[in-house]
């Protein structure tokens, strides 16, 4: 079902023209879609823009240590890689680009408070969801651009705030997840033969809202019946009475949202517990999140994940050599495999980054907050993962991904097997339409 | 039911082991260790290496007897990661807490919170700041358990409610029935006169902090090569459900420790599934309900070790 890239990208047929005027024709949007050695003999057509020489300050809060830095730490990776590229590849319309990364615990507010304070022009994340939502006002205030990695609720943009103005997600919202996980399960079993299913979600609002929308998905393509849903705490230590009953319940697909430390432990004591001879799929829209902290026993069993909106081998490594590239450049700068929330960082600087580029060419000189805002929405972009935008409503929509879990020898790493890509348009709602009434109307 | 009654007492086990640390420090120094989460922590971490030693130095299981000698050789590395909690332990008390037993209680608050934030410094710095997971989870678990308990049940579950009753066990033992046990309940019941009698209370007192980080690390290396992971701020949650435990069972109470761990876990494991967003409270609950009924707790005895 992959439906994301351009035919020519995926048959590896594309020529230089074309990819050029595919990413707008910015040396700086081919460098951070990953295909720079396209760029030798080009025009610098921003030469006579009116740029100040002092570098681009950019701010990242993310989660550096403790269990959420198994995601936190992804993004870092990946804002810094995209960085790194930007200044290899002559910076922003010239300028070079300087990223402080700062660690997100509960101080999301004050940090951004901060990197307005010292003058940044433009700051990313945070990763957690209620700590978007609680910026959101600030960010509005302050007029300087965020561009949050994860944070992932569908409400926030529908409904807690639907008109921003300076408040940007690059990460694909809830919706497009647990719809894609609804998808996948009834790939793998079939619509007839889903006749219950049971949750095991984080208890808190990306969690609880994960659920629910996988719940509508579900019941409305399959009418099968919830038999039991549980919401650990989030970083619980023990997750074995909510595998209990669900041993006891022996539903067809179990869905869970758990992420980092909560992922490899739900698959450590799933395995323990044998949950995986009781239910017939488990599918999680962010166990993948957790690879590098997966050994070869834990992907064991009829186990599906979600990528959220990429995933290093699809398409194909040996078709599209942006994918390739920047797993080898990961695996050898970082010593891991890049995974979605790598995307996080590295796609919330590419979206500011090329929509700045794209702003000076238009006016010919450096845009301010309000106009380079203006640019990013509907800004559409490539990343080694892809196609992205970012829509009207400010939320990214990308493909989501999603496959079954296995091993990889040759990356010495978990991995997905027959990948499916879901297209952004097949997995959310039309633009201002609320996603449970669009559920609703399948 | 019977299957979360043992999900109960095996999450019960885990925290009478970092509580029963933290019970026998204030029932006889009368110190209420806010780092006793970070020693926790630290043993989680010292398992990562020492236990990842260990383990790679045995065969990965194949079969019962394979897993047993490998469950033994991880049970060996845990009992040596905890150990290193003993000096860590030692040093602490000697050189931060021996000066201020006469100080307000609040700056003993303060000075175990420093050494909490200075402790996840130095974890940070040696392990770096992600999770680190020892990987012997599955391997323990390849003990069959279908003969032991009746029907498949996690062998590693079953190991830790083992090992909980033994540290239970040893603990009332040491107390009770050897001549150092009696000797630091005395200290504890009166100070002044075990110094008149010629007791090293200084001797005594760092070995009671000392066995109170041991036991604060075994039951992170416990977590450590279970299900979980070490992590930075892995002892918070942790620590607060130490609290709960020996407000329930009476501040200083091995005996209380004991059941107010277990009536924590199985409680909080039994309600779970029936009211999933009473998790979180549970504990607390049942804390209320106890103080309700006996302020002093379940075995309530100020000062002493009982």
């Amino acid at each position: 079902m992959t439906t994301g890239l351009t035919d020519a990208m995926e048959t590896g047929g594309i020529d230089r023209r074309t990819l050029l005027k595919t990413v707008g024709g910015s040396a700086l949007a081919v460098a951070l879609a990953g295909c720079t050695e396209l760029l030798e003999g080009e025009d610098d057509p921003l030469a006579d823009a009116d740029v100040p020489d002092e570098p681009v300050e950019s701010g990242l809060q993310t989660f550096t240590e403790g269990a959420p830095s198994v995601l936190g730490v992804q993004a870092r990776y990946g804002a810094e890689t995209a960085v790194r590229r930007i200044n290899e590849n002559d910076g922003i319309a010239g300028r070079q680009m300087n990223l402080d990364v700062v660690e997100e615990s509960d101080a999301y507010l004050t940090n951004y408070q901060q990197f307005v304070d010292d003058g940044k022009d433009v700051t990313f994340g945070p990763i957690s969801s209620s700590g978007h939502a609680e910026m959101v006002p600030e960010i509005e205030a302050q007029e300087v651009i965020n561009v949050s990695t994860d944070g992932t609720v569908t409400t926030l943009y529908e409904e807690d705030f639907p008109d921003v103005t300076y408040s940007f997600r690059f990460q694909n919202h809830d919706v497009m997840e647990a719809l894609a996980a609804v998808e996948q399960a009834v790939e793998v079993l079939g619509a007839d033969s889903i006749d219950t299913y049971a949750g095991i979600n984080p208890n808190y609002a990306f969690g609880q809202d994960e659920m629910e929308l996988f719940s509508a998905g579900i019941e409305q393509l399959t009418g099968a019946e919830e038999v039991y849903s549980g919401f650990p705490d989030l970083g619980t230590g023990d997750m074995s009475t909510h595998i209990t009953e669900v041993n006891s319940e022996a539903p067809d697909v179990v869905f869970s949202s758990c992420w980092g430390g909560d992922a490899t432990l739900l698959l450590e004591q799933g395995h323990a517990n044998d949950m995986f001879d009781a239910i017939d799929v488990l599918v999680g829209p962010v166990l993948y999140g957790s690879a590098n902290d997966l050994s070869e026993d834990l992907v064991r069993g009829p186990i599906y994940s979600g990528s959220r909106n990429f995933y290093w081998g699809e398409p194909s490594t040996d078709r599209w050599s942006p994918a390739a590239d920047l797993v080898d450049e990961v695996q050898s700068e970082y010593g891991v495999v890049p995974t979605a929330h790598f995307m996080s960082g590295y796609g919330a600087v590419t979206a500011w980054a090329t929509a700045a580029e794209k702003a000076v060419r238009l006016l010919g000189r450096w845009p301010e907050q309000e106009e380079l805002a203006m640019v990013l929405e509907n800004h559409g972009f490539f990343t080694p993962a892809g196609y992205h935008t970012i829509g009207a409503d400010h939320q990214g929509y990308s493909n989501a991904h999603f496959g079954e879990l296995t091993w990889s020898d040759e990356h010495d790493a978990a991995a997905l097997a027959n990948v499916n890509v879901f297209a952004a348009k097949n997995v959310s709602p039309p633009p201002g339409e609320i996603s449970a009434d669009w559920i609703g109307s399948w | 039911m019977l299957e979360h009654v043992l999900n109960g007492l095996y999450y019960g086990s885990v925290l009478f082991m970092i509580a029963s640390g933290m019970t026998i420090i204030f029932g006889v120094l009368g110190i209420l260790n806010l780092a006793h989460g970070e020693l926790y922590a630290l043993g989680a971490f010292c398992a990562f290496s020492i236990v990842g030693f260990f383990a790679g130095q045995v065969a990965a299981p194949t079969g019962p007897v394979t897993a047993i000698v490998f469950a033994l050789v991880v049970l060996a590395g845990s009992l040596a990661a905890a150990a290193v909690l003993l000096p860590v332990g030692g040093a602490l008390e000697a050189t931060f807490v021996r000066p201020i037993y006469d100080r307000d209680e609040v700056y003993q608050l303060l000075l175990t919170y420093g050494l909490l934030l200075v402790l996840t410094d130095v974890m940070k710095f040696v392990w770096g700041p992600s999770p680190v997971d020892v990987g012997v989870f599955s391997g323990i678990n390849e003990i069959p358990t279908t003969e032991l308990v009746g029907f498949s049940y996690p062998s590693y579950n079953v190991l830790v409610i083992l090992i909980g009753v033994a540290v239970f066990g040893w603990l009332v033992w040491f107390f009770d029935r050897t001549k150092t046990g009696r000797i630091v309940r005395a200290t504890a019941i009166n100070r002044e006169m075990s110094t008149a009698i010629g007791v090293s209370t200084d001797r005594m007192f760092t070995l009671v902090f000392a066995i109170g980080a041991f036991f604060a690390g075994f039951g992170g290396a416990m977590v450590s090569i279970g299900p979980g992971s070490a992590s930075l701020g892995m002892g918070l949650r942790w620590l607060v459900l130490s609290f709960v435990v020996i407000v329930i069972g009476g501040l200083g109470s091995l005996r209380g420790a004991f059941v107010g761990a277990l009536l924590v876990g199985v409680s909080s494991r039994i309600v779970t599934p029936y009211f999933p967003q009473l998790e979180l409270a549970v504990p607390f609950l049942l804390m209320v309900l106890v103080l309700l009924v006996r302020p002093e707790g379940l075995y309530g005895t100020w000062g002493e070790i009982q």
